[in-house]
C-alpha cells in the first residue's frame, strides 16, 4: 500500500530534482561548450551555449594515426578497453573469494585481515609511483598491459571487498547450507549459489574497478612506454601543454571518455540501486 | 670515421619529446630527413608534459629511457646531478651564446640547443597602432582604451611573468652560485612595481589567469599581452609582437627569462644518437624546425622572416637565460607566495620580500645531518626478530593452532588478494614509506633517521601557526573532511530520498544524469569550477550578483581569504563527491521496507520525525563504510586544492597531501620531508578510523 | 534408507553446553520428532546431524556409516529449512534438480527425477516459476520436493509448517504423513508445536535445556508423561498440575476443601489432564470463571481454592459462568514435587 502524494508534493519534489540536475549539469555544459566551439581556448562566457558549433575537436582527437598509418587513436582506446575491463575481471576475481571468506568464516587473523585491506586505502598514492615502477622493472612487466592491470586490479581490491563482503553479510546462510546439503562442496556453492545471488554487487564492485583503470593517468604514463601503449586519459593529458592547453581538444576528450562511463552506468543501475550495500534476497 | 658510420648505419634511436602541433610536425619532418641520409630510424614517443619529468627521471636512472630527449633546460641542474643526461662528447658550436649558457652546468654544456622561448610584448594590432617602449608610454596608452577594453594583460601572479620586472630593477630569483638573495630593496621596488602595475593602475584585470589572457585577447579586450610565442597560434585577431618595454622607473627593460628546449642524450643512449642530435640542432634541422615549427631556434645561421621570431630574436638579446640550478623551484615558489600577498595588499613590499627570503631558506636549507644507520639497523632487526619471536609464540598456542588448522582451506581464498595487495600496495608504501627517512637534495641522497619527522611536528621550520606548518595544515584537512563527508551525506541522502518514490517520473533518467560529475574527469571539471569563481568573469559571481540584485555581478576575490577560498574547494569537492553517497544511499534504501516508515506515519509522525527516527537508524549501519571510505579519499582528494583555489591564499586551503606534493615537487625536491608527510597523513587516517570503530561502539569495517 | 543413532551427544559452544548426553537410536524408515521450546537445543541436534554443527563429544551413525566427522555433503541427508532457503535465482525445476546437478547426473536423469517428485507434490504447474513468484504453501513443496528428489538416507525437516496459515499447516500435516508412508525413509522432523509431534511421530523426543526429556511413541508420552515438563508440554490444553497430599487412602489437594479417594501417600504433584476431570458430580467444588467454547467441546476455566484448572466437557453445557460445580478425577498422574519425575 503506496501512500499517494498530495499535488504539491509531487509538484515540489519534481521541481527540487530538477533544479538540482540543472545547477548539477551547468559545469558540465562548458565541456560540451568547449568540445563543440572550434576554438581551443578555455571558454569563460557565462552562458554555456556554444556561438558556433562543429565537430572538429572529434575529429582531431580521434583522427590520429602512428608512423605506420595505423589508427592510434584506436589503439588506444582499444588499450584503455582492455585494461579497464581485465582490470574490472582480475579486481573482481581477487576481491570475491576474499570478500566471501571475511564474510563468512571466523579464521583466526580475519578482524587483522579486515583491518588490513581498509588501512591500505589510506596510503597515499604519491608516494608509491616510483616504488611501483621499480617493482615492475623487477619483474619484467613495464610497458606491458599486464603489469598495469595487476596494479591497477589490486588497488581496486579494498573498496570491492567492503562492497562485496556487505553484500554477501545480507545473503540468508541458509542458502548455503541448503546447497552443502545438496552435496555442493565450498567452491561450488560460491560458484552456483552466492555469485549469482550476488549480481547486483559485482555489477557496482565490476564498474568501480573499472572506472579505476579508466580514469588513471599518472601510472598509465610512468609504466607504459610507447604511444601505441597509451590509455584514453594519458592521451587526454597530452592536450594539457607547458604553457598552455588545448581546451577544445580536451573537452572533446573529457567527454568521448565519459560516455562509455555513462553508458555503463545507465546500462548497470538498476542493478546499481540494489547493489552497492544491501541487497534483501527475498524468497 | 667510416668505420664508425659503418657500424651505425640502421641504428634505431627513440626520441622523447612534450611537443605538439607544429614543432611536432617539425621535429618528425627533421627525423624523416636525418633517416634518409643516415639510414637510422628515428622514433619519436609524445609524452604529455604533465608527468614529463616524471618519466625522464623514473625511467632514465633504470636505463628504461629513450636514446634522447627534447626538453626545456630549467631542470637540467637536477638532471646533471642525477645522471640523467649525457654530456655531448664533441664541441657543441655555433649557437647563440645566451643557449650555450643556459646548457651549461658546472662548466660543461649539457646537451644540443635547439630553440629559445621567452615572454614578449604582443599586442592587438587593431588596438595599438604603435607599441609603447616604456611602460609610462605603456601606461598613457592604456588609459586611452574604450570602456571595457584592458590595457595589458599578464600573469601578474606568476613568477615566471615577474621575472622581467624583477631584472629591470636589478634583482634576481636565484644568484649564479644557487643562493637567493629575496630581501633586498630591489626585490621589494620590484614587487610594488607589480602591484602599481597589475592592481592598483586598474589596467589590468582582476585574476589575470593564462585562461583570461587569452579570452579577452579574443575578445578584442586586451591590448597588451605579455606571454610568449606559443600564445600566437590559433588566435582569433590580428597579433603584433615585440620586446618588452623599458621600466620608466629605473630606466632599465624588462629582461624576461629566456628558456632554451635543448635535445640530451641518456646514458645508455646509442652510439649514434649524437648524430641526430646534432643535425637536429644545427643546419638542415633547424632549418626545417625554423620553417615548419615556428621556432627561434639557437643555430645564429638560420634567420627567419616571422616577426614573431624575430621579435624573440631582438628579446633574446635581452634576456636572463632561466636558471638551471635545482633551488629554482624553492625561490620561485617562495616569491609567488610574496607576490601574491603584496597584490592583496595583505604585506607591504618590504615584509613581502623579508617572508620571501625566510621561505626560501627553509625550501633551500641545508640537509639534516647524516644519521648514522647502523642502530637504525639494529632497531629494525630487533623490530623482525621480535615480530618473528612473537609469531613464533604465538603459533606455540595449541588453540590457535588447532583453529588455523581447521581453517586451513579458509586462507586459500583470501590468498589472492592478500598476495597481490602485499606485493603491490603494501610493499611499495613500505618503500615509498622508509624514503622518509632519507633527505634528498639534486639527486643526492643521505640517510637522516626521524630528523624530518621531528622536523614536521615540532614545527621547526615553521610556527604552528603558519599555514606552513603541519598542525595548522592537519587542522584545515581535518575541516575540509569532516565539512566535506557531512555535505556529501546529506545531500546524496536528500537526492536519494526524493528519487526513491515510485512516483518520480523519469527516475532512471535523472539518477544518470546526476551521476555525471562522477563519470567526467575531475581534472577538467575542476578547473571549470576553478574558473567559475573567477573575480571578474566567472559565473558565481554574476549569479549572486543576480540574486542579490545588484547591478553587475558581485565582484568577490573568491581566493583572497581563507573562509572564501575554502568555500570555493568546497563546492567543486561537494559537487564532485555527492553522486557517489547519492547511490550508496539509493542501495541502502532498497533493503528498508517502506511499511515501516508508513507505520510511524500513520502513527502521526511527521515526515522528517519518520525519516529521522525510522529510515536513518536503519541506513546508518549500510552508509558506515562508506562514509569512512569516503572521508579518507577526501583527505586526501589533492586534485580539487591543487586545481581550484591552489593552497591561496598564503597556502592557508593547502591539505596535507597537497602540501606533500609541494614538497616534493615544488620547494626543491624534498622527497624525503614529503615522504614523512605520507607516513603521518597514513598514521592520522589509522588513529581515525581506529576511533570510528570506536566512536560507534562497534567493527565500522 | 537407513537407521540414525545418537550415541552419547555432547555440543559444547565454547563452556556454553547446549545439549547433554544425547544417546537414542532411531529405527529405519521411523518418524521422529523433535520437540520442545525454543532454544531447548533441537535445532541444534538437527544441524549436527546435517553436518551444519560439529558435535562436542559423542558419535552419529546413519545405518553403518559413522558420519559425525564427515562433511555435509558426504552424509546423504536433506533438509527442509525453515525458510526453505530455496535458490531465488533457480526457477523450481532447478532448485529440485540442483542436487543431483552437483552430481553430475545426466540431465535425462535429473528431468526423470524433478518429474517424479513434482508429480508426487502436485508440482508440474510450477517447475519453470521462480521462488519469489509463489506462494507459501507452494515454496513449502518446492522445499519438499527438493529434498525428495535427492533419495537421501535421512530427511531432516526444520521446523518446515512453521510459515504456513492455520488451515494450510493442517494440510500439510497429512501431507507430509502421506508422504512418509509413500517414501518409508527416516525423517527427523523439528517442531515447537506438540499437535504436530503427536499427530506425525512414530516416536517423539522431548528436549528441554538441551537435556533429553523423554523418548518414546506419542501413545507414551501422552499416557505416560516421564516428568511434569513433558506433562505439561504433551497436549493441549496442559496438564493442570496441583500440589497435593496423600494419606490413608485419601488425597487432599492444598489449599482446597474435600478429598480425592487415591492411594498415595505424602507429599505429590498431582496431574490430571483436562479431559479427565469430571464436572458434574464429585468431592471437590469448584467456581466456573470462564467458559471457552469450541463447538462440540468447551474448555472450563475453573477457581479451584487458590489453583485455577481447565476442564475439557462435551457440548451443550449444562453449567454456567459463576456457578460452584462439583468436580472429580478420573485417570491422574503422579510426579515428584522437588524433581517433577513420574512417581
Amino acid at each position: 500500500m503506496a501512500r499517494r502524494p498530495s499535488t504539491p508534493e509531487v509538484v515540489l519534489t519534481h521541481a527540487a530534482i530538477v533544479g538540482i540536475t540543472m545547477v548539477t549539469l551547468y559545469p558540465v555544459l562548458w565541456v560540451l561548450e568547449m568540445a563543440f566551439s572550434p576554438s581551443q581556448s578555455f571558454s569563460m562566457d557565462l552562458s554555456p551555449i556554444p556561438s558556433e558549433v562543429t565537430l572538429d575537436n572529434f575529429r582531431d582527437v580521434i583522427g590520429t594515426f602512428d608512423d605506420e598509418g595505423r589508427w592510434l587513436f584506436g589503439r588506444q582506446l582499444l588499450n584503455s578497453v582492455i585494461v579497464s575491463v581485465a582490470t574490472a575481471v582480475l579486481g573482481l576475481s581477487l576481491s570475491t573469494t576474499a570478500a566471501y571468506a571475511l564474510s563468512r568464516w571466523s579464521f583466526p587473523g580475519r578482524e587483522q585481515g579486515m583491518a588490513a585491506f581498509l588501512v591500505t586505502q589510506m596510503f597515499p598514492g604519491v608516494v608509491m609511483a616510483i616504488p611501483l615502477y621499480l617493482l615492475l622493472d623487477l619483474f619484467g612487466l613495464l610497458d606491458s598491459r599486464t603489469g598495469l592491470v595487476l596494479v591497477y586490479a589490486t588497488t581496486s581490491v579494498p573498496f570491492s571487498v567492503f562492497t562485496l563482503k556487505g553484500y554477501f553479510d545480507t545473503i540468508p546462510v541458509a542458502l548455503e547450507e541448503a546447497a552443502m546439503l545438496d552435496g555442493a562442496s565450498r567452491w561450488m556453492t560460491f560458484r552456483y549459489i552466492v555469485l549469482p545471488l550476488a549480481r547486483p554487487a559485482l555489477a557496482v564492485t565490476g564498474l568501480f574497478s573499472f572506472m579505476t583503470a579508466w580514469n588513471e593517468f599518472i601510472l598509465a604514463l610512468t609504466l607504459m612506454g610507447s604511444e601505441d601503449a597509451y590509455t584514453l586519459p594519458v592521451v587526454l593529458q597530452g592536450y594539457v601543454g607547458d604553457f598552455g592547453t588545448e581546451w577544445g581538444r580536451f573537452a572533446a576528450g573529457a567527454v568521448i571518455v565519459s560516455l562509455p562511463v555513462m553508458a555503463l552506468f545507465f546500462a548497470l543501475q538498476r542493478h546499481f540501486v540494489e547493489g552497492l550495500t544491501a541487497g534483501g534476497v527475498k524468497g | 670515421m667510416i668505420l664508425w658510420l659503418g657500424a651505425a648505419w640502421g641504428a634505431d634511436i627513440t626520441v622523447w619529446h612534450a611537443y605538439r602541433d607544429a614543432e611536432e610536425d617539425a621535429l618528425e619532418a627533421a627525423g624523416d630527413a636525418y633517416q634518409a641520409i643516415s639510414g637510422d630510424k628515428i622514433s619519436f614517443v609524445q609524452i604529455p608534459f604533465d608527468g614529463y619529468t616524471t618519466k625522464l627521471e623514473t625511467t632514465i636512472p633504470r636505463g628504461n629511457g629513450p636514446d634522447l630527449f627534447v626538453a626545456s633546460h630549467d631542470n637540467l641542474g637536477k638532471w646533471s646531478a642525477m645522471g640523467v643526461v649525457d654530456p655531448p662528447s664533441t664541441p657543441v658550436e655555433g649557437h647563440l651564446p645566451v643557449t650555450i649558457e643556459a646548457l651549461t652546468v658546472k662548466g660543461r654544456v649539457q646537451g644540443w640547443p635547439l630553440a629559445y622561448k621567452s615572454l614578449l610584448l604582443l599586442y592587438d594590432k587593431a588596438l595599438v597602432k604603435e607599441p609603447a617602449r616604456t611602460t609610462d608610454a605603456l601606461l598613457a596608452q592604456a588609459k586611452q582604451l574604450p570602456d571595457g577594453v584592458y590595457g595589458l594583460v599578464f600573469e601578474a601572479g606568476s613568477p615566471y611573468s615577474h621575472g622581467p620586472i624583477l631584472h629591470a630593477f636589478g634583482a634576481r630569483a636565484l644568484e649564479p652560485d644557487g643562493t637567493a638573495k629575496l630581501d633586498t630593496p630591489e626585490q621589494a621596488a620590484a614587487y610594488a612595481f607589480s602591484k602599481r602595475l597589475a592592481i592598483d593602475e586598474g589596467i589590468v584585470p582582476a585574476q589575470p589567469t593564462y585562461v583570461v589572457m587569452e579570452t579577452l585577447f579574443d575578445e578584442g579586450r586586451a591590448a597588451y599581452v605579455i606571454s610568449g610565442s606559443w600564445f600566437v597560434p590559433g588566435r582569433a585577431r590580428d597579433i603584433g609582437a615585440t620586446t618588452l618595454p623599458v621600466v620608466s622607473e629605473t630606466g632599465e627593460p624588462m629582461a624576461p627569462y629566456l628558456g632554451v628546449d635543448a635535445i640530451y642524450r641518456t646514458p645508455d643512449a646509442e652510439p649514434a644518437a649524437a648524430g641526430f642530435a646534432e643535425f637536429l640542432s644545427r643546419g638542415e634541422g633547424a632549418r626545417i624546425r625554423s620553417e615548419q615549427g615556428g621556432q627561434a631556434v639557437s643555430d645564429a645561421s638560420v634567420t627567419s622572416d616571422d616577426p614573431i621570431v624575430q621579435a624573440l630574436a631582438a628579446q633574446a638579446r635581452n634576456a636572463v637565460p632561466m636558471p638551471n640550478d635545482p633551488n629554482t623551484s624553492s625561490a620561485f615558489e617562495a616569491i609567488a607566495r610574496s607576490l601574491l600577498s603584496v597584490q592583496r595588499g595583505a604585506r607591504t613590499p618590504e615584509e613581502a620580500a623579508a617572508d620571501a627570503q625566510e621561505f626560501f631558506d627553509v625550501f633551500s636549507r641545508p640537509l639534516p645531518p647524516a644519521a648514522d644507520p647502523r642502530p637504525w639497523l639494529a632497531f629494525l632487526a630487533i623490530l623482525v626478530l621480535g615480530g618473528l619471536g612473537l609469531v613464533a609464540q604465538r603459533a606455540r598456542d595449541p588453540e590457535l593452532r588447532a583453529r588455523v588448522s581447521r581453517h586451513a582451506s579458509d586462507y586459500l581464498w583470501i590468498a589472492p588478494a592478500g598476495l597481490s595487495m602485499s606485493v603491490l600496495v603494501i610493499l611499495p608504501f613500505v618503500t615509498g614509506a622508509a624514503v622518509s627517512l632519507f633527505a634528498h637534495r639534486a639527486g643526492e641522497w643521505r640517510f637522516v633517521g626521524l630528523a624530518h619527522f621531528l622536523d614536521i611536528l615540532l614545527a621547526r621550520d615553521f610556527p604552528i601557526t603558519s599555514p606552513l606548518s603541519f598542525v595548522f595544515t592537519l587542522g584545515v584537512t581535518v575541516l575540509w573532511t569532516t565539512v566535506n563527508i557531512v555535505l556529501h551525506v546529506s545531500i546524496g541522502m536528500a537526492l536519494a530520498m526524493l528519487l526513491r518514490e515510485p512516483w518520480v517520473r523519469l527516475r532512471a533518467v535523472w539518477r544518470a544524469l546526476l551521476i555525471i560529475p562522477w563519470a567526467v574527469p575531475n581534472y577538467i571539471t575542476a578547473l571549470i569550477w576553478k574558473g567559475m569563481f573567477h573575480a571578474q568573469f566567472g559565473a558565481v559571481n554574476a549569479i549572486l550578483g543576480f540574486v542579490l540584485m545588484r547591478d553587475g555581478p558581485l565582484e568577490l576575490d573568491w581566493f583572497g581569504s581563507f573562509s572564501t577560498a575554502f568555500c570555493a574547494n568546497l563546492v567543486t569537492n561537494t559537487w564532485l563527491g555527492f553522486p557517489f553517497m547519492m547511490v550508496v544511499t539509493l542501495g541502502a534504501l532498497q533493503s528498508i521496507p517502506r511499511d515501516l516508515e508508513e507505520a510511524a506515519e500513520v502513527d502521526g509522525a511527521g515526515r522528517w520525525f519518520a525519516f529521522r527516527h525510522v529510515v536513518y537508524p536503519m541506513l546508518k549501519p549500510a552508509l558506515l563504510p562508506a562514509v569512512v571510505l569516503g572521508s579518507v579519499w577526501t583527505f586526501n582528494m589533492f586534485n580539487v586544492i591543487f586545481l581550484v583555489s591552489g593552497g591561496e591564499p598564503n597556502s592557508s586551503t593547502e591539505i596535507l597531501i597537497s602540501d606533500a606534493y609541494r614538497w616534493a615537487f615544488k620547494r626543491g625536491n624534498h622527497y624525503g620531508y614529503a615522504a614523512a608527510y605520507a607516513v603521518l597523513i597514513f598514521g592520522v587516517l589509522l588513529v581515525y578510523s581506529r576511533s570510528a570503530n570506536r566512536l560507534v561502539g562497534k567493527k565500522v569495517i | 534408507m537407513a537407521s540414525l543413532s545418537f550415541r552419547a551427544i555432547q555440543k559444547s559452544y565454547g563452556s556454553t553446553k547446549v545439549l547433554h548426553h544425547v544417546d537414542v537410536q532411531v529405527g529405519d524408515g521411523e518418524y521422529l520428532v523433535l520437540v520442545g521450546p525454543s532454544g531447548c537445543g533441537k535445532s541444534t541436534l538437527l544441524r549436527c546431524i546435517a553436518g551444519l554443527e560439529d558435535i562436542s563429544a559423542g558419535e552419529l551413525w546413519i545405518g553403518d556409516r559413522r558420519v559425525d566427522q564427515m562433511a555435509p555433503r558426504d552424509r546423504n541427508v536433506a533438509m527442509v529449512f525453515q525458510s526453505y532457503a530455496l535458490y531465488p535465482h533457480m526457477t523450481v525445476r532447478e532448485n529440485m534438480g540442483f542436487a543431483l546437478r552437483v552430481q553430475r547426473r545426466p540431465p535425462a536423469e535429473i528431468e526423470a527425477a524433478v518429474l517424479q517428485a513434482a508429480k508426487m507434490l502436485e508440482l508440474e504447474h510450477l517447475l519453470d516459476r521462480y521462488p519469489g513468484q509463489m506462494s507459501g504453501g507452494q515454496r513449502q513443496r518446492v522445499a519438499m520436493g527438493r529434498a525428495i528428489v535427492r533419495r537421501p538416507d535421512v530427511f531432516l525437516f526444520d521446523e518446515p509448517l512453521s510459515n504456513l496459515d492455520a488451515a494450510l499447516r493442517h494440510h500439510m500435516r497429512v501431507e507430509l504423513k502421506r508422504l512418509h508412508r509413500r517414501l518409508e525413509t527416516t525423517i527427523v522432523h523439528v517442531t515447537h508445536d506438540q499437535v504436530e509431534a503427536l499427530t506425525l511421530a512414530d516416536r517423539i523426543l522431548v528436549l528441554n535445556g538441551g537435556y533429553v526429556q523423554q523418548f518414546g511413541s506419542p501413545r507414551e508420552l501422552f499416557d505416560t508423561p516421564a516428568n511434569t515438563f513433558v506433562a505439561q508440554f504433551i497436549g493441549s490444553p496442559s496438564m493442570n498440575l496441583l500440589p497435593a497430599v496423600g494419606s490413608g487412602g485419601e488425597v487432599r489437594i492444598e489449599g482446597v476443601e474435600g478429598a480425592l479417594a487415591l492411594d498415595r501417600s505424602g507429599p505429590f504433584t498431582l496431574g490430571v489432564r483436562p479431559t479427565d476431570l469430571v464436572v458434574g458430580s464429585g468431592p471437590l467444588k469448584g467456581r466456573v470463571d470462564v467458559i471457552e467454547s469450541m463447538g462440540a467441546e468447551a474448555l472450563l476455566h475453573i477457581e479451584l481454592g487458590p489453583h485455577t484448572i481447565v476442564a475439557q466437557v462435551p457440548e451443550p453445557l449444562r453449567v454456567r459462568v459463576d456457578e460452584l460445580v462439583p468436580l472429580d478425577v478420573g485417570v491422574t498422574h503422579a510426579f515428584d514435587r522437588e524433581s517433577g519425575v513420574r512417581l
